[in-house]
């Protein structure tokens, strides 16, 4: 399972390298500038899931750290 | 009057270059923004069905932009949580009854039904504040501390994130790090792993003889993003999270049963003496957990409409692995409104020490737990937002999403009549959230 994970970074790191010719110029950002496509569009509503889901299953975190902080039920 | 020239020219060149493209022009521009608060509100409404957890959570998110792209977050929770929650033991064709966590009576579940501790009642205040401001030209750093209270419960944490963008701004490196130094002050003070649920005491002034446990978790969470194209960005992130001390739930057991029938053993009391009325022993977690998960997230915009969709992998050493699924449309209507369905899938494998019972007369292993969130189970989210604009330029929207957990229960683990009764109920829930945007 470890390797999986080890591979998988590794090729994120290899695919680094190939993004330097990926991407667009700075003016045309126009639609990724858009509030619709932000990481996260609403930080209340993410944060809200993460809590939910920390407290229901066994797994949390991903999009950013695991959360916690509760001894939830 | 040359010095002054230079910046009116950039000035209006940047207005001239956003005119020709017709964009409503990105960081240059905000950063001229003048400083002011904004701030996200929602009430939130959780409900499990048969009476079990409900969660009436207000949350507020005010966050301060200043010049040169630093910002303040403030963050406050609070959530009132009542309802009744499984304490880990089976159903019975016959009553049983079970000492309250406080130790000072006891309650009972009727025959056929999930036995369900319904003491449950708190209050759970959460705050954060989180900085974060530009390092140079092309690094950011963010920093944070957070704390939580609970009756029985207190988190303190601290976290920094930097990250780099390179190529452009079209890839972004970053690595975080968190600390959490949480404490358990469990009701009826901390039961002894494996022992035997505790007995009335009429002695007793609710306390218990409290104990406090510790419990730490180190997170370390490496990310890259990365623009593909004009209307496509990818996320990645690895996580690494790291927990010791106390994992156990103080207030959770596991039935004792007959290795033919399956049924609870029956416990005699001396006389006098209150307490279970069956066999059940307090569970016992290893203290130490460690998970490392693979999350991606991908945002692709078709013609006004948004795609977002996320996976996530987890595997930890307590032998559960996850997978996650999660995906968000958003529609537009008109200009200043939208729909947006969502659907979330989760699967997850049992923990190696996830037990549905443990047998009368058998050794004891070394660790057990019938807690429900570690057992082998899938989850479906569905759910529909709404959003719009107010007439003073705002943002509200209203969700309403239906969760639904259902165990899968290998007839290989379970004894005589336990496969006769429905050891692991479905868990039905709903998510009501409105929510309001607004700036100041």
């Amino acid at each position: 399972m470890r390797n999986g994970i080890l591979i998988s970074l590794l090729l994120c790191f290899a695919g680094m390298a190939g993004c330097s010719s990926m991407g667009v110029e700075p003016w045309e950002r126009d639609v990724l500038a858009k509030e619709e496509m932000q990481l996260t569009t609403d930080p209340l509503e993410a944060a809200t899931d993460d809590h939910i889901y920390f407290s229901k299953e066994a797994s949390s975190g991903g999009r950013g750290f695991g959360g916690g902080g509760c001894g939830c039920n | 009057m040359k010095n002054g020239d230079k910046p009116s020219i950039s000035a209006a060149l940047a207005a001239a270059t956003c005119t020709l493209l017709g964009t409503t022009a990105a960081q240059p521009v905000n950063a001229q923004e003048e400083p002011g608060w904004d701030f996200n509100t929602s009430l939130l409404y959780y409900g499990e069905a048969d009476d079990r957890i409900q969660d009436l959570s207000f949350k507020t998110l005010s966050t301060r932009t200043f010049v040169d792209d630093r910002y303040l977050a403030l963050g406050l929770t609070v959530d009132a949580l009542t309802g009744a929650t499984p304490n880990g033991a089976l159903p019975q064709s016959f009553a049983q009854t079970f000492t309250k966590p406080s130790g000072r009576n006891t309650f009972t579940t009727p025959p056929g039904e999930l036995p369900i501790d319904d003491s449950f009642r708190d209050t759970r205040v959460a705050i954060s504040a989180d900085w974060q401001q530009p390092i140079g030209r092309l690094f950011a750093m963010n920093v944070g501390v957070s704390g939580s209270k609970e009756f029985d419960y207190l988190h303190l944490g601290l976290n920094a994130k930097l990250s780099r963008d390179f190529n452009n701004r079209n890839t972004t490196v970053s690595a975080g790090v968190a600390f959490a130094s949480d404490e358990l002050d469990p009701v009826g003070g901390t039961p002894d792993p494996l022992t035997p649920m505790r007995v009335v005491r009429d002695d007793d002034d609710g306390e218990g003889g409290r104990s406090t446990e510790d419990k730490e978790v180190l997170d370390i969470v490496f990310g890259f993003t990365q623009v593909l194209s004009r209307n496509f960005l990818v996320q990645v992130n690895y996580s690494y999270s790291e927990s010791t001390g106390y994992l156990n739930d103080p207030y959770k057991v596991v039935s004792v049963v007959d290795g033919v029938t399956g049924d609870a053993v029956p416990v005699v009391h001396p006389p006098g003496v209150e307490g279970s009325s069956h066999l059940n022993l307090y569970e016992h977690r290893p203290d130490s957990r460690t998970k490392h998960s693979l999350y991606t997230q991908g945002k692709y915009y078709m013609g006004g409409k948004v795609l977002d969709a996320s996976y996530r992998y987890m595997t930890d050493d307590w032998e559960i692995d996850s997978h996650t699924l999660d995906l968000h449309l958003r529609l537009p209507i008109g200009d200043t409104k939208y729909l947006e369905p969502h659907l979330r899938f989760y699967t997850q494998t049992a923990a190696d020490f996830y037990r549905i019972s443990l047998v009368d007369g058998a050794p004891l292993p070394e660790y057990a737990s019938a807690d429900y969130r570690l057992a082998d189970f899938d989850a479906i989210t569905a759910g529909l937002k709404f959003g719009w604009k107010t007439g003073g330029g705002n943002d509200m929207s209203l969700r309403l999403e239906y969760y639904r957990q259902s165990g899968n229960i290998s007839s290989s683990d379970l004894i005589g009549n336990q496969n006769d009764r429905d050891v692991y109920p479905d868990m039905d829930a709903i998510i009501l959230q409105y929510s309001y945007h607004f700036g100041l």
